[in-house]
Order: C-alpha cells, then sequence, then structure tokens
C-alpha cells in the first residue's frame, strides 16, 4: 500500500441488521487509491459495492477492518468525528440519481453551496466560489437560479457532479454516474471527469456495468456477493478475468461488435455460478 | 414564503381576513358599543338601532358579545394551534431523528392520547390544575397533538432517507442543518392544513366545554357560547345564530385559505405553478419536449 | 419442441416471408399541440426477425411502439403512413378488435416490470389470468400452462415464482414474468421497449438471450427499442437510429455498426469505442 494515498481500505466487513436477522454485505474487503488514480468498482445489485461507499464516507458502521481516510483512521468514528472528518470535504460522493440527490426545493445557486455552508464559509464567499467554478462543469450562470426540475437530465447530473466538487476534494465517489445518460451527455459528464483526474483528484466509479467504466478507470475491482472477487488494471482484467464472475460481466456487457457465440459462454459461466 | 404566498389572490384574501379577525380580537372589548354582561328587559330582540344584531335571552347585546368575546375564541383556538405545534410537531420530527427509544416512548404516548376519552381527560386535567380557559385549551391542544405529530414525523420520514438529504450530510451538515435546510420546508404545508382544521375545531371545542362549565364560565361570552345559546331559542329568534356562526366559518374558511395557499406554494410543484404564471407570455411559443416521447 | 413452440409458429412456418408487423412511413402528431412527434418511420418485420430501434428519450421511438400496439397516449395520433399487423390495417380498428389484438398477435415488455404487476396478487395468478381470458380455458389447465411458461423462460423454480409475489422477485425475475405473460397468447410480434434498461448488466444479457432464444426457437418476430446501440446490436437484424422523430439512419446491424453514414450514429459508436469494452477487444471477435 503506498503511504500517499487518498483512502486506504483494509479488510471492511460489513453487517446489517441485528442478532438473529444480522446478515454480512461485505467481508474482508481492501482497496486503496491514490492521488490521480480512478478505481472502478463493479458489482451486480446486492453485491455491497454501493455498502463499500456508504461505509467509507461513515454513513454505514464498520464492523471490522479498517479505513483510513486522508491519513486518518475512521473506524470506530462517532458521529461527531464523522461531521468534522466529512466537513473537510476531502471525499465527496455523486448519487446516482441526480434528480434525487438535489433538493428540490432549492435552487442550484442553494443547492451548490451548501457544501461550502456547511463548511462555515461566508455566505457571499460561497456564492462566488460557486460561480468561479461554473465552467469547470460546463454549466453556465442563467442556471443558477432554476430548481432541479427545471433542468435536463444532462444539467442535473452536471450540477450533481458539480456539488460535489466545490469543496475541491480529493476523493470523488461516483455511483452510476453515466448511467442514466444519453450519449451526448454522457460523453460530456465523462470528459468534465477525465480533467478532473488530470488534476489529480482520485476517482471512484461503482457501476454494474463494467463496460460503462471501461474507458475511464485505470484499475477494476470486482465485488461478487460481498466479497472482492477480482482486482487488477483495467486492461487485464477485461482481456484476462480470472474470476467466472467477472468472465461473466465482460461477455455480458453490450459491445457493439461481440458474436452471438457468447451466447453459450455466458450460459456455461451462469451454471457455474449458480452451482 | 410569506412573499409567495402573498402573490396568490388566495393567500392575500386569507391574510387579510385573518389581519381583520386579530384586529377584532385585539380591539374587540373597546370596540364594543354595550357592556356585554348588562341584562336588560329587552329579551330577544330584534336588530335596533342601539342593538345592531338584537338581544339575548337574558337581553344582552349581541354585537357587544360577539366583540368582547372574540379576543378569548382567538386566543384559544391559537392556545390550542401553539399547544399542538409544541406537543406535536416536534416530537413528530425529532422522533425520526433520535434514535429508537425516543421513537417509541413518542409514539406508544400519542396512542394513549388517541384512546383517552377526550372529556374524561379534561375534567381530569381541569380538577388538577384549575378550571380556567389556558386550562381548557392546554388539554384540548394536547389532545389533538397526535394528529400533528402524525403528519409532521410521516412528512419528515418521506424526506429523511432522500438522497439529498443524505448529500447534506455526507457534506458534514448536521442534523439542526438538515432539519432547517431540507426537512422544514417539506413538513410546513402538510401541518399548516393540519393546523386550519385545528383553529376552526378549537372554537367548536370552546363551545362544548362551555357548554360543561369547563373552561370559559357561563356570563363570560365566546363565539361559540354565543352559538349554543342562540340555538336553545331558534324558535324566537331563527336568524340569531347567524352572527356567530359565520364569524366562526369565515375564520376557519381563511385559515383553511391560507393553508392551501402554503401548500400551493411549497414544495416543488408551487414554485413551478408559480414560474409557469410568471413565465407563461414568453414560453408559449417556445416549444416544449415531447411529453412521451420516448422511455 | 415443447408445447410453447407448438402454439407459435415455427421459423420453417410458410408465412416467413409475409411481413406479420409493417410500418410504413408512419407520422406521429400531438394534436394538443399540432405538432408532428415522429415524421415517418418505416420497417417490415418477419416472423424470425428482428428490428432495433436506437435513440435518445424523446426521439419518439416509444410512440412509434404504442402505435403499433393501439395504445398512444391522449392527443396523440397516427396522421400519416400505415401500419399492417399481420396483414391487416390498424387504422379504425375498434377497441374491441384491439383487445382481440393485444397479445395474441402483438405484444409487448416495459422498462420497470414491477409496475406491471399487481403487488398484492400472486405472480403466477395474473400471468394465468391472461391465459384463461386469452384462450379461455379452466383454472387447473391455465395454472399447468403459466408454469410451463415460466419454465420456458428459464425461471429457476416455476412452482416456486407461481405463488410468489413481486416483492419477493427480483426485477430480472419481474421481467421474465412479463415475457411469460406477452408471449402466454402466442404473439407474433414482441415489443420490448428499454425491457432491460433498469437492471443490471448481467441480468440485462439474461433477458436478452432469452428474446433471442424465444425468437429462435419460435420464430418470434421481435422489435427492441433501447437508447444504447450496443444492446439492440446485439440481437438485431436490422437498425433504426431515431432522433428527434426523425430516422437518420437505418439498414442491416452490421452496415449501421462499420459504414454509419449519420453523424449521430457516429457519435453513438465512438462513444462504445472510446469508452467502453469494445476499446479493448480484439477486432478479430466482429467477424
Amino acid at each position: 500500500m503506498s503511504t500517499d494515498a487518498v483512502l486506504t481500505v483494509e479488510g471492511l466487513t460489513v453487517h446489517y441488521g441485528a442478532r438473529r436477522r444480522r446478515r454480512r454485505v461485505l467481508h474482508d474487503v481492501s482497496l486503496s487509491i491514490t492521488p490521480g488514480e480512478t478505481v472502478g468498482v463493479i458489482g451486480e445489485t446486492g453485491s455491497g459495492k454501493s455498502t463499500l461507499a456508504r461505509a467509507v464516507l461513515g454513513l454505514v458502521r464498520a464492523s471490522g477492518g479498517s479505513i483510513v481516510v486522508d491519513g486518518e483512521e475512521a473506524v470506530g468514528y462517532g458521529p461527531r468525528q464523522w461531521r468534522a472528518l466529512r466537513r473537510r470535504g476531502v471525499i465527496q460522493y455523486v448519487f446516482q440519481d441526480p434528480l434525487r440527490s438535489l433538493d428540490p426545493d432549492l435552487t442550484v445557486a442553494d443547492s451548490l453551496a451548501e457544501p461550502l455552508l456547511v463548511q462555515g464559509v461566508p455566505r457571499a464567499e460561497a456564492a462566488g466560489r460557486v460561480r468561479a467554478f461554473l465552467d469547470r462543469v460546463r454549466l453556465t450562470e442563467d442556471l443558477l437560479d432554476r430548481l432541479p426540475g427545471e433542468l435536463s437530465g444532462g444539467q442535473r447530473q452536471r450540477v450533481a457532479v458539480a456539488r460535489a466538487l466545490v469543496t475541491d476534494p480529493r476523493l470523488v465517489i461516483l455511483d452510476e454516474p453515466v448511467s442514466a445518460l444519453d450519449s451526448a451527455n454522457r460523453v460530456q459528464v465523462l470528459q468534465i471527469l477525465k480533467e478532473l483526474r488530470d488534476d489529480g483528484v482520485a476517482l471512484v466509479f461503482i457501476s454494474h456495468d463494467l463496460g460503462s467504466v471501461a474507458g475511464v478507470a485505470d484499475r477494476i475491482a470486482v465485488l461478487y456477493r460481498g466479497e472482492l472477487a477480482e482486482t487488477g488494471a483495467a486492461r487485464d482484467v477485461i482481456a484476462a478475468p480470472q474470476h467466472p464472475y467477472t468472465r461473466l460481466l465482460v461477455r455480458s456487457a453490450p459491445t457493439l461488435h461481440s458474436a452471438p457465440a457468447d451466447r453459450a459462454e455466458r450460459d456455461a459461466l451462469r451454471a457455474l455460478l449458480h452451482t | 414564503m410569506v412573499r409567495r404566498v402573498l402573490a396568490l389572490p388566495t393567500g392575500r384574501t386569507a391574510v387579510a381576513i385573518l389581519a381583520v379577525i386579530a384586529l377584532l380580537a385585539v380591539l374587540g372589548p373597546w370596540l364594543a358599543p354595550q357592556d356585554p354582561l348588562a341584562t336588560s328587559g329587552n329579551t330577544l330582540g330584534a336588530a335596533c338601532g342601539s342593538h345592531w344584531l338584537g338581544t339575548d335571552y337574558l337581553g344582552r347585546d349581541v354585537l357587544s358579545r360577539l366583540l368582547d368575546g372574540s379576543r378569548v375564541s382567538v386566543l384559544g383556538s391559537l392556545e390550542v394551534a401553539l399547544t399542538a405545534l409544541v406537543v406535536g410537531v416536534v416530537p413528530g420530527i425529532l422522533s425520526v431523528y433520535l434514535g429508537r427509544a425516543f421513537e417509541w416512548i413518542t409514539l406508544r404516548l400519542t396512542d394513549t392520547l388517541v384512546a383517552l376519552p377526550f372529556l374524561l381527560f379534561a375534567v381530569a386535567v381541569v380538577a388538577l390544575l384549575g378550571n380556567g380557559i389556558t386550562q381548557a385549551m392546554l388539554v384540548t391542544g394536547v389532545l389533538v397533538s397526535p394528529l400533528f405529530y402524525r403528519v409532521s414525523r410521516a412528512a419528515t420520514l418521506a424526506v429523511a432517507r432522500s438522497p439529498y438529504v443524505e448529500a447534506a450530510l455526507i457534506s458534514g451538515a448536521s442534523l439542526g442543518w438538515v432539519v432547517r435546510r431540507h426537512v422544514w420546508v417539506k413538513v410546513l404545508p402538510p401541518i399548516a392544513v393540519a393546523l386550519a382544521q385545528t383553529v376552526g375545531v378549537g372554537f367548536v371545542i370552546v363551545s362544548s366545554l362551555t357548554f360543561l362549565g369547563i373552561g370559559v364560565q357561563p356570563p363570560a361570552p365566546t363565539w361559540g357560547g354565543l352559538l349554543a345559546s342562540d340555538l336553545g331559542y331558534l324558535s324566537q329568534r331563527p336568524w340569531a345564530p347567524l352572527a356567530p356562526a359565520l364569524l366562526i366559518v369565515v375564520t376557519v374558511w381563511a385559515c383553511n385559505l391560507l393553508a392551501d395557499a402554503i401548500r400551493d406554494v411549497s414544495g416543488e410543484a408551487g414554485r413551478a405553478l408559480l414560474n409557469s404564471r410568471k413565465a407563461r407570455a414568453n414560453r408559449r411559443d417556445q416549444a416544449d419536449p415531447a411529453p412521451a416521447g420516448g422511455a | 419442441m415443447s408445447p410453447l413452440s407448438e402454439k407459435l409458429r415455427t421459423p420453417a412456418d410458410s408465412t416467413l416471408a409475409q411481413s406479420v408487423l409493417s410500418v410504413r412511413d408512419v407520422r406521429i402528431s400531438d394534436q394538443a399541440h399540432g405538432r408532428e412527434i415522429v415524421h415517418g418511420v418505416s420497417f417490415d418485420l418477419t416472423p424470425g426477425r428482428t428490428v432495433g430501434i436506437v435513440g435518445e428519450s424523446g426521439s419518439g421511438k416509444t410512440l412509434t411502439c404504442r402505435a403499433a400496439l393501439g395504445i398512444l397516449p391522449a392527443h396523440f395520433e397516427v396522421t400519416g403512413g400505415a401500419i399492417e399487423l399481420d396483414g391487416r390495417d390498424i387504422t379504425g380498428l375498434s377497441a374491441a378488435e384491439w383487445t382481440g389484438l393485444r397479445g395474441s398477435t402483438i405484444s409487448a415488455v416495459f422498462q420497470d416490470p414491477a409496475s406491471y404487476l399487481n403487488p398484492s396478487i400472486r405472480v403466477g395468478a395474473q400471468v394465468a389470468e391472461v391465459i384463461r381470458v386469452k384462450k379461455k380455458v379452466g383454472r387447473r389447465e391455465a395454472r399447468g400452462q403459466t408454469i410451463e411458461l415460466l419454465h420456458a423462460v428459464h425461471l429457476r423454480d416455476p412452482e416456486l415464482v407461481y405463488g410468489q409475489y413481486t416483492y419477493e422477485l427480483s426485477g430480472g425475475m419481474l421481467q421474465r414474468v412479463l415475457i411469460a405473460a406477452a408471449i402466454a397468447a402466442g404473439p407474433r410480434v414482441l415489443i420490448a421497449d428499454e425491457a432491460t434498461t433498469a437492471l443490471d448488466v448481467t441480468v440485462q444479457a439474461e433477458i436478452l438471450d432469452l428474446l433471442a432464444d424465444l425468437r429462435d426457437r419460435t420464430g418470434l418476430a421481435l422489435v427492441v427499442v433501447s437508447h444504447d446501440l450496443a444492446v439492440v446490436a446485439q440481437l438485431c437484424d436490422e437498425v433504426l437510429v431515431l432522433r428527434q422523430g426523425e430516422v437518420v439512419e437505418q439498414g442491416p446491424t452490421h452496415e449501421v455498426l462499420h459504414r454509419p453514414r449519420h453523424e449521430y450514429t457516429r457519435l453513438l459508436i465512438a462513444e462504445h469505442e472510446q469508452y467502453g469494452l469494445d476499446r479493448f477487444l480484439t477486432p478479430e471477435e466482429d467477424l
């Protein structure tokens, strides 16, 4: 593990529920992210990929392991310590559904300024910083007075991304950042994220679709049933997947030129995974 | 919020009516042309120059009694509403945030309040705290508080787990921030509607308690009390209940109007409504995207 | 041959050359605003073939499908061209005639399968109801046929699924149940409108494989609608690219993918090549 990592997760285990209904949703997951690196965390619904993100943000409690954020061991933190850590704005999160992750009653300007206001930045200064920021995410000033409901899907996603960036985070976790967008907007958002990465920000893409992050991720971590099935350089994971689930993922991602012969291979992999 | 309510014609009407009623409540006793308690031989008299609304069964001037009673009636209703707000809304919102124990206790307490027979509870509290309009209204407020608890809890629950609240938490926002900034606006409209209903119910409860000798003592006039006593002499003066009834109806109606206005302007629907009014003209020629053109 | 495929036509059927769904220069207008939304869509679908429609939301792809199903939303009307279903012009069909056609000639599955099922009725009973109404068979017979259908859509334990409620099933399983209901009365055409959009990518592949399998086994003709060109590329013989109600590109899938003529199609392809898996896959694979 490199020492300058923005985030280091080691042996992370998370349980949901209490006593007899206690379920393990994440088991012994280790992951480290350095500045300027983009990691794709891939897994199906219920694989624990969202839980991983929520644990790193302190929204769910880890039952074991270690989470080191910005040099601070955060497992065992109480609500107050978590709040102080989050307030520094080191890690930010972009929700899957930008419409629901923006308060419908707040204007774009208010939503964007919120993380700064929470940090205690004076209102006028926050507004100024928001304004100065718009350009980077291809938003225009006339959108500031609008409500989320009055924006297009692409604009909304860019506002959601912008909201996560105003605090100059070192790590941004994005949950399915482009799956709801159409092609033109998807390319635009991915372009913005690429520039961000070039500025040294670490990115984590969470997705069920290997294909949607293949072109942007340096490394890929595949979660399957709460455990890390496979991790490695994107090229290696895609070209030579080791775990059967990863193989199924690669074979399932729709590509323009995949042959129908894949069908038989997929069936074989499914049979293998379900036994 | 205030400005947006006033931008609506209904909001303006409601605020105007309520302002007049508040004025009545403040100035009522001085405006009363005669002593509201003074009896005369002219019982159940028709409206005339000296008694604009006639006299009641003891020959007291009805107009004076209405004006004099307005303060107690309005203050009573306000007290009911305020008590319900404090006892109902605050725990209702907090029950979502303060953990399992608090949630369980407040839920069971509201269940208990709902199960209590109203009159029995009222009599018991009055026996304990002494008889008076304040005590009676306090009781009423506590008894209607479960409604407020439920309404505010439901509204809070609906936003508590929304991604934008989590987004605020992830930015390091405190619970107080979340409630002030995100929850309150969504909880307010349903509470306003419940509040408007409660004010109306308050008048009626004041009068029914008066009937039992709880709260306001008989010679002192209230709107509800006037309505109740007038109803006893319908055969002699069929039009008499009109004046107090009208006052109650207009007040309740104004409260409901205000609640509707608050509901209309809050939330995204409200903003859209106002915006569409403002922008309808300049957007008319600008084509909207097809509503059902694709998935 | 399973009993299911006997109910449907086999690809060897003599009607192979005859189109089951023929859409000719169809135009759809929003009567409330007096605007034309779809400006002429044409395609021909024969048994066992698949047509794909690609476009963003608002491109008119869903409206086109709804027109073929006779379920256009209020104020929307077909204002030009013709749609023929199994050789029959659909203009002027009565509601009763539509009811007869839907399910037994043309059928559809959509995004968000849960919203098409009643959460308080067992899913099996809901599929059985379709069979009872459409085929006029008894309860016991309908149940047997439903189990068969649930098996045909590759649900692992049909008997168990029959007695379950929507909340007990995953999105992929619900979509399978809906596909079972859609093919219950042996339609000739099945429209899959963004039917896999909300699903995990592995589940999406399962559903797409299932559709391909049904098509190959029973000669069902498919219309696959998606915003994702790659999804359509998986199983379609012909592709239409729709943009703002206009068909900007149309042709055999292979042609469109390799020699896109319109700039928008090129954007769709470039996006996949730049950001998708295609970048890592060897070019030999597409031969």
